[in-house]
C-alpha cells in the first residue's frame, strides 16, 4: 500500500556562523510510520528537528508538511500543526498533576467562565492515558512519577493536542527516548509506540542502534549535515549503520599523526575497579607518561562520568585510584588539581572560564600562590605569568586584559589550556577538545596536544569523531554500556580504520 | 556529590520512605497541611504547659486569631509571588502609601475628604498600581525582584512620609474601627475576612487558569513559557493582586488603630516572610498555598503570643523568629532546584 | 548559545549599546559630578570646607559598612544584617569601655566579626539564601543588643580619651578620615591582592567554574560574609564613638544605604563584577546627595524615595540579564 508523504524536505539548508549544519538535502517522511533517525553529534538530526518544530527557520531549500510549505514561529504553532518533540529532559512540570500537564494552556475547554471543572480534566485526562495503555493515576504529581512514566504523559499530551486541533496524522518526534529507561520499560514504551503508529508518525532519534533497527519501519542516516542514505528495517544492519555514519577519508598527517611520540613506561595513573553504581561497572586501566589515551563510547557508554570522577565533579562508588603508585582519593575537584590532574570541559564557555573576567585571571587562577610577593599578590608576577603561558598557547589576543567572553572559541580553548598548564598539571583530561572550533584552531589545538606529550604530559581524551580518537592517541579504551569492552592501540605507523573499531562499540 | 552528611540524609530518607508507606504515613500525606498541624500542636502543648492552660482559654484563642488576621492577610498576598519564585519585599512600603491615603481619604481631622466605603476599592487600586509596577520591572525591565521590589518599598515609604509630613493622622470616619473591633459569633471580624480571603486565593489557585499556570511558572518557567503559558502576563497579574491586597491590609491597619501613619508598614515584612516560611511554601516556587499561609500566620503568631504569655523578654521576640525563619526555610528549600544558592 | 527567546528590551539596550563601552565605575563619577554640581548650584554652603569635612566624616562611615557588604554582594549574596550587627557593636562597646577601656574596641569588632561568619556559615552550611540568612540574623543581632541594653548606653565620661581614636584630630586631619582611608585601602587590598579577594571574585562570576577549578566555595562564602560583618563593626564602632552612645537601632538606616552604596556604585547584584573602588564612588555619591539635600532643605525621607528611585534606576542599566535565562 503507498503510503502518504506527511512531511518533505526538499533542498533543506541551515547555516550558522562557521558551520553549514544541514548542506541542502531531501527527506521524505510518511505517514503511519516509525522512523528512525541516526547520525553522530553534529550530523544534523536535532537542526532538523528544530525546523519540524519551529524554533530554527531554514536558510533554503523547503519544509512541506501535508503537502504545502510551513513556517512556524515556535513550538506552540507547530503542536497546533500537529508536530511535537519529546526532549530527554523531559518538558514535564513536576509540581503539577498529571492532569494539569497534560492540558496545561487548554483549561478552557474544561471551564465555565473563569473556573475549571476539576472533575471533567481528571475524566479526560483517565480517558486519554487508558486509550494509550497507561496504568497512570491522573491526580499523582509528576514528581513523584517515574521518568518512563513522564515521558509517557509527555506522549499522550502531544497526542490529545494533536487531536484537538484536528490533525489527522500528528507527528511525534522522540529524542533519545530510552535513555533513562529500564528494560521493561523500554519494552512497554515500544508497545504503545507501535499502536500509536497506526495513526500517527513517530520520529525516534537514539544511539542505540539495535533499538532503532528492531522498532523502526525505515532507518534514515545523516552524517555531516547531509542525507547519506535510507533503508527499510529488513534491510538495515549495525555494522553497516556505524560505517554509514562514521566513515571519512583519513588524510595522511592530519592530526598530525607525524609528531605522535611513545609512551614512556612509567604509570603516572591506575585505575582499579572503579565503579559507579548503575553507571559503570567495575574498570580497570593504567595511563603511562607521554601517553595520549582515547576513551570511546556511545553516549551512556560511562566514559563521561568515568572521566567526571578522575576530575572530581562526580564520586565513584567503588573501586580506588592510584597516583605515581600512591593511593589517592578524589572526592572533588580540588582533589584532583592537587594531585595535578587538570580537566578541560567540554562547555569552556560555562565550565572551564569565568566569561566576565580577563585573561589573565582566568590563567591565573590556579596559582594564585605562586604570584604572591610579600604575602600579597604581585601585579607584575600576574602579568608575566598570563603573558607567558598566552604566547606558550598562542592566544590571539590584544592584551592580557581582554574579556574572555570576547575571545573566539579556539581562544577560549587555549585560556583553558594555559590555566592548566600553568598550575602544571601533568595529567589533562580533555573533553571534545575541538568542540565548536574552526578548522584553522582545531589543527593548532592537535599541536598543542602533541607537544605537551612530547614535554612529558599525559592526556585522556575524548573526541568529537571516532578518526580524532584514533588519529589523536596511542592507545584506546573502548566502552560500551557501562564496560570496557576492548583495548586497541594506536600506533602513527598503523592506525586502526574506523571499521575496525565500530565493532566493538555497537 | 557524596559527604558524611549526604548519606546520613540518605538513610533519613530510606526512614522517610519506610514511614510514608505505613498506614500512619498514608494519613499524614493525605492532609496536605499535616506537617504544620502537627507544628501547631506541639506550639499550644509546650505553650500551655508553660501558661498553665492559660494558652488554650477560649478568650486567648480568640485574641490569637484576632491577632493574626492582618499578618495572614499580608501572607496571603505575599505568598503567591514566592509560588511564582520570585519575591516581594515591597511589602512594608505599600501599606505605608495605602495607610497614609487611607488616613487622608477619609474623613479626618487634617484634610476635607471623607470618602467612605469608597476607600475600599481606592486602597486595592493604589496597591495594585504599586504592584504592576513590581511586575512590570520583573517582566519588561528584566530585573531581580528581590532588588526591584526592596527599591519599590524604600521609595513609596519615603512618598508616604512626605504626603503626611511624617505624622499620624487621627480618622474621623469611626465606622471602620467599629467593624475592625467587632466579633462575628465570638470570633473577630478581621479573622473571617482574613479566612474569606483565603479561601478566595484557594479557588482562585486550583479552579482557575491564572492558579495552575502561576503553578507552572513556579515549577519550571523556562517550560512553563515553552508550553505556551503567557509568563509576563501572569507575573504582572499575581505581583497587582499581592499589591491590592497589601492595600487592603494597609486599610485595615488604620481602621483598627484609628489613625495612620507611614510608620505602620514596618517591621510587617519579617513576620510575614517568617509565617511564609513556616505555612511551608517554598522558596524555590511552585509549592504551596492559600492553607500554607493560613496555617503559618496563626502558628508564627500563636508562637509569639505564647511568648508573651510566659513573660519571656519582649526583645526576645525577633531573635525568636529570626531562628524560627532560617530553621523554617531550611527545612522546606528544595535543595535540588536551587543549584546555586545565593 | 544564541539569543533567542530570550527578554529584549530595545530602548534599554540601543542606550546601552552607546555608553556599553564605559565600565560601570563611569556611570558612578558621572552621577557624583552632577550631584555636586546641582548642590553646588544650589547652596552657597554646599561646597565650603566645613561641609567637606562634614561630608567625609558621614561617608567614612558608610564607606566601612559598604565595603563588607560589597564583599556579601560580590559573592552574588546581600547582607540584610548590617543593620543589626552595628547596633550590636555599639551597644557591647558602650558597655565595655568602662571596664576595658581601650580593649573595648577590640573585642566589638571580634563581636561584629562574629556575627559575621554566624552568617555566612548558616548561608554555606545550610544553604539558606543569604537574604533569608540575614533577615533573620538581623532580628537576632538586635534581640541580643536589646538584651544587654534595653535604653541606650552613653558612653562614660572616663572614656572620652579611648574614642578619641575615632573623635579626634591626627596632625590636623580627622581620625575618622583617616580611619576611612585606611579601611578602603584594607579592603581594596583584600579584593585585588588576596588569593581569597580573588576567589570571592571567581565565585561571583561563575559559581560551577570556581568548584571545579578547586575554590572552596563553603569557605570563600563564609570569608564574604566574616568581612561583611568586619566592615558593619567598623562602622558601628565609628559611629557610636561620634555619638557618644550605642543603641539597639543605631545602623538600621544602613542597611539600605549600604546597598544602595555598592548597586548605584556599579557592582553588580549577580556578583563577579565591581568591587571596592566601584562601592567608594558609590559611597561618595550617596554621601553627596544625602549632605546635599539636607542643605537644599529637602525632608529625610524624600530622600529615602530618590534613593529607592535610584537604586532601581541603577540595577536596570547595570545588570547583566544575558547571564541569566530566567529573571527571577
Amino acid at each position: 500500500m503507498e503510503k502518504k508523504k506527511i512531511i518533505e524536505f526538499k533542498g533543506i539548508r541551515k547555516v550558522f556562523p562557521g558551520v553549514v549544519a544541514l548542506k541542502g538535502f531531501d527527506l521524505v517522511m510518511y505517514e503511519k510510520e516509525i522512523l528512525g533517525l541516526v547520525g553522530e553529534n553534529g550530523a544534523g538530526k536535532s537542526t532538523l528537528m528544530k525546523i519540524m518544530t519551529g524554533n530554527y527557520q531554514p536558510d533554503g531549500g523547503q519544509f512541506l508538511l501535508r503537502g504545502e510549505p510551513v513556517v512556524f514561529g515556535g513550538s506552540m504553532e507547530a503542536i497546533e500543526h500537529g508536530i511535537g518533540m519529546v526532549f530527554q529532559e523531559g518538558s514535564i512540570l513536576p509540581n503539577l498533576t498529571v492532569t494539569e500537564n497534560l492540558f496545561l494552556c487548554h483549561e478552557k475547554e474544561f471551564s465555565k467562565g473563569w473556573f475549571i471543572s476539576e472533575s471533567a480534566m481528571v475524566a479526560e485526562a483517565r480517558k486519554a492515558l487508558e486509550e494509550n495503555g497507561l496504568d497512570i493515576n491522573p491526580t499523582t504529581l509528576c514528581g513523584d512519577l517515574s521518568p518512563a512514566q513522564r515521558q509517557m504523559v509527555e506522549i499522550t499530551r502531544l497526542l490529545w493536542l494533536s487531536r484537538l486541533y484536528r490533525h489527522e496524522n500528528p507527528v511525534l518526534i522522540l529524542d533519545e527516548p530510552t535513555t533513562v529507561l529500564l528494560e521493561k520499560e523500554i519494552k512497554t514504551l515500544f508497545e504503545i509506540l507501535n499502536r500509536i503508529k497506526e495513526h500517527a508518525t513517530v520520529v525516534l532519534i537514539s544511539h542505540r542502534l539495535e533499538e532503532i533497527i528492531e522498532n523502526s519501519d525505515r532507518i534514515v542516516v545523516l552524517k555531516d549535515g547531509d542525507y547519506v542514505t535510507e533503508m527499510p528495517r529488513e534491510e538495515a544492519d549495525i555494522f553497516k549503520i556505524e560505517q554509514l555514519m562514521v566513515g571519512r577519508d583519513m588524510v595522511e598527517g592530519y592530526y598530525r599523526r607525524n609528531e605522535q611520540v611513545d609512551p614512556i613506561d612509567t604509570v603516572v595513573l591506575e585505575v582499579r575497579d572503579l565503579a559507579i553504581e548503575s553507571i559503570l561497572e567495575p574498570i580497570s586501566f593504567t595511563l603511562h607518561k607521554c601517553e595520549i589515551l582515547a576513551l570511546v563510547g556511545l553516549i551512556g557508554s560511562g566514559k563521561e562520568e568515568l572521566v567526571k570522577c578522575l576530575g572530581g565533579s562526580m564520586q565513584a562508588t567503588h573501586g580506588s585510584i592510584y597516583r605515581n603508585g600512591k593511593r589517592i582519593s578524589i572526592k572533588q575537584p580540588k582533589h584532583a588539581i592537587a594531585h595535578a590532574i587538570g580537566y578541560i570541559p567540554i562547555d569552556r564557555r560555562i565550565e572551564g572560564l569565568a566569561t566576565d573576567l580577563d585573561i589573565a585571571d582566568n590563567i591565573n587562577m590556579l596559582v594564585y600562590k605562586k604570584l604572591k610577593s610579600r604575602g600579597f599578590i604581585n601585579k607584575r608576577k600576574e602579568q608575566d605569568n598570563a603573558t607567558h603561558w598566552m604566547g606558550v598557547v598562542k592566544v590571539k589576543a590584544t592584551s592580557h586584559r581582554m574579556k574572555c567572553g570576547n575571545l573566539s572559541g579556539g581562544n577560549q580553548q587555549k585560556v583553558v589550556l594555559g590555566k592548566w598548564l600553568s598550575a602544571d598539571a601533568e595529567i589533562l583530561i580533555v573533553d571534545h577538545p575541538t568542540r565548536g572550533i574552526d578548522v584553522g584552531a582545531k589543527d593548532e589545538i592537535y599541536h598543542h596536544i602533541r607537544q605537551l606529550a612530547k614535554q612529558g604530559k599525559s592526556m585522556i581524551i575524548m573526541c568529537d569523531t571516532l578518526e580524532e580518537d584514533i588519529g589523536l592517541c596511542n592507545r584506546m579504551l573502548i566502552l560500551k554500556d557501562g564496560k570496557k569492552v576492548n583495548e586497541v592501540s594506536c600506533p602513527p605507523e598503523a592506525k586502526p580504520a574506523p571499521t575496525d573499531i565500530i565493532e566493538s562499540i555497537v | 556529590m557524596k559527604t558524611k552528611n549526604s548519606r546520613s540524609l540518605e538513610n533519613l530518607s530510606t526512614l522517610r520512605s519506610k514511614v510514608s508507606a505505613s498506614a500512619v504515613g498514608k494519613l499524614y500525606h493525605s492532609i496536605p497541611i499535616s506537617g504544620q498541624i502537627i507544628s501547631l500542636g506541639i506550639v499550644a502543648l509546650i505553650f500551655s504547659l508553660g501558661t498553665n492552660g492559660q494558652f488554650l482559654h477560649v478568650s486567648n484563642i480568640m485574641t490569637v486569631l484576632g491577632l493574626s488576621a492582618i499578618p495572614m492577610i499580608l501572607c496571603l498576598a505575599v505568598h503567591q509571588v514566592i509560588i511564582l519564585g520570585a519575591m516581594d519585599l515591597s511589602l512594608e512600603g505599600i501599606v505605608a502609601i495605602t495607610a497614609v491615603s487611607a488616613g487622608l481619604l477619609l474623613k479626618n481631622s487634617v484634610t476635607g475628604n471623607d470618602v467612605g466605603l469608597w476607600i475600599i476599592p481606592i486602597v486595592m487600586l493604589i496597591g495594585g498600581l504599586a504592584g504592576l509596577v513590581n511586575g512590570l520591572l520583573n517582566t519588561k525591565l528584566r530585573m531581580p525582584s528581590f532588588i526591584s521590589t526592596l527599591g519599590m518599598s524604600w521609595t513609596l515609604f519615603g512618598v508616604a512620609i512626605m504626603i503626611s509630613k511624617g505624622s499620624s493622622i487621627p480618622l474621623r470616619d469611626l465606622r471602620f474601627q467599629k467593624v475592625i473591633i467587632s466579633e462575628f459569633l465570638g470570633i473577630p471580624t478581621v479573622f473571617i475576612l482574613a479566612i474569606l480571603l483565603g479561601l478566595v486565593l484557594y479557588i482562585m489557585q486550583n479552579k482557575t487558569k491564572l492558579g495552575k499556570h502561576m503553578y507552572a511558572i513556579g515549577g519550571n518557567e523556562i517550560l512553563a513559557k515553552q508550553a505556551g503559558v503567557k509568563v509576563d502576563r501572569i507575573k504582572i497579574s499575581i505581583f497587582g493582586l499581592t499589591g491590592m491586597i497589601y492595600g487592603l491590609a494597609g486599610l485595615l491597619l488604620v481602621a483598627r488603630l484609628n489613625s495612620s501613619a507611614a510608620r505602620y508598614g514596618n517591621n510587617l515584612l519579617f513576620p510575614a516572610m517568617t509565617a511564609v516560611a513556616v505555612g511551608g511554601v517554598s522558596l524555590s516556587g511552585g509549592v504551596g498555598g492559600a492553607l500554607n499561609a493560613v496555617i503559618g500566620t496563626i502558628i508564627v503568631v500563636a508562637l509569639n503570643n505564647g511568648l508573651v504569655l510566659m513573660q519571656i523578654n519582649p526583645y526576645m521576640q525577633s531573635a525568636v523568629n529570626g531562628i524560627v525563619l532560617i530553621s523554617a526555610v531550611a527545612l522546606t528549600i528544595d535543595r535540588n532546584k536551587i543549584g546555586i544558592i545565593k | 548559545m544564541h539569543k533567542d527567546g530570550i527578554g529584549k528590551q530595545p530602548a534599554i539596550k540601543q542606550i546601552r549599546g552607546k555608553l556599553a563601552g564605559l565600565p560601570a565605575i563611569s556611570y558612578a563619577l558621572g552621577m557624583l559630578v552632577l550631584f555636586i554640581v546641582i548642590f553646588a548650584v544650589g547652596s552657597a554652603t554646599f561646597l565650603t570646607r566645613y561641609n567637606m569635612l562634614t561630608i567625609g566624616n558621614s561617608a567614612a562611615i558608610l564607606l566601612a559598612v559598604a565595603m563588607g557588604q560589597v564583599f556579601a554582594i560580590l559573592t552574588g549574596g546581600i547582607d540584610l544584617s548590617v543593620g543589626g550587627i552595628m547596633s550590636l557593636v555599639s551597644v557591647v562597646l558602650m558597655k565595655t569601655l568602662e571596664p576595658l577601656g581601650f580593649w573595648a574596641y577590640p573585642l566589638s569588632l571580634a563581636v561584629g566579626i562574629a556575627a559575621g561568619f554566624l552568617n555566612g556559615l548558616i548561608n554555606s552550611r545550610f544553604r539558606i539564601p543569604s537574604f533569608i540568612t540575614t533577615l533573620g540574623s538581623n532580628g537576632i543581632f538586635m534581640s541580643i543588643a536589646y538584651m544587654i541594653s534595653i535604653k541606650p548606653l552613653s558612653a562614660p565620661s572616663s572614656s572620652f580619651g579611648v574614642l578619641d581614636i575615632v573623635n579626634g584630630t591626627t596632625l590636623g586631619i580627622r581620625n575618622i578620615m583617616l580611619l576611612g582611608v585606611i579601611i578602603f585601602v584594607l579592603f581594596f587590598v583584600i579584593q585585588r591582592y588576596t588569593i581569597t579577594g580573588r576567589n570571592i571574585m571567581l565565585l561571583g562570576s561563575n559559581e560551577k567554574m570556581s568548584w571545579l577549578s578547586g575554590v572552596d566555595i563553603f569557605k570563600v562564602r563564609t570569608i564574604a560574609f566574616t568581612l561583611s560583618g568586619f566592615g558593619a563593626a567598623l562602622a558601628g564602632v565609628m559611629l557610636a564613638s561620634n555619638l557618644y552612645s550605642g543603641y539597639p537601632t543605631l545602623g538600621t538606616v544602613y542597611i539600605l544605604n549600604s546597598i544602595a552604596s555598592v548597586v548605584i556604585g556599579g557592582t553588580a547584584m549577580t556578583g563577579g563584577a565591581g568591587g571596592v573602588l566601584n562601592t567608594l564612588v558609590g559611597v561618595m555619591v550617596m554621601s553627596v546627595i544625602n549632605n546635599g539635600m539636607n542643605i537644599i532643605g529637602i525632608d529625610v525621607y524624600a530622600q529615602q524615595s530618590f534613593l529607592g528611585v535610584l537604586v532601581i534606576i541603577a540595577v536596570a542599566i547595570s545588570f547583566d540579564r544575558s547571564k541569566l535565562s530566567v529573571i527571577k
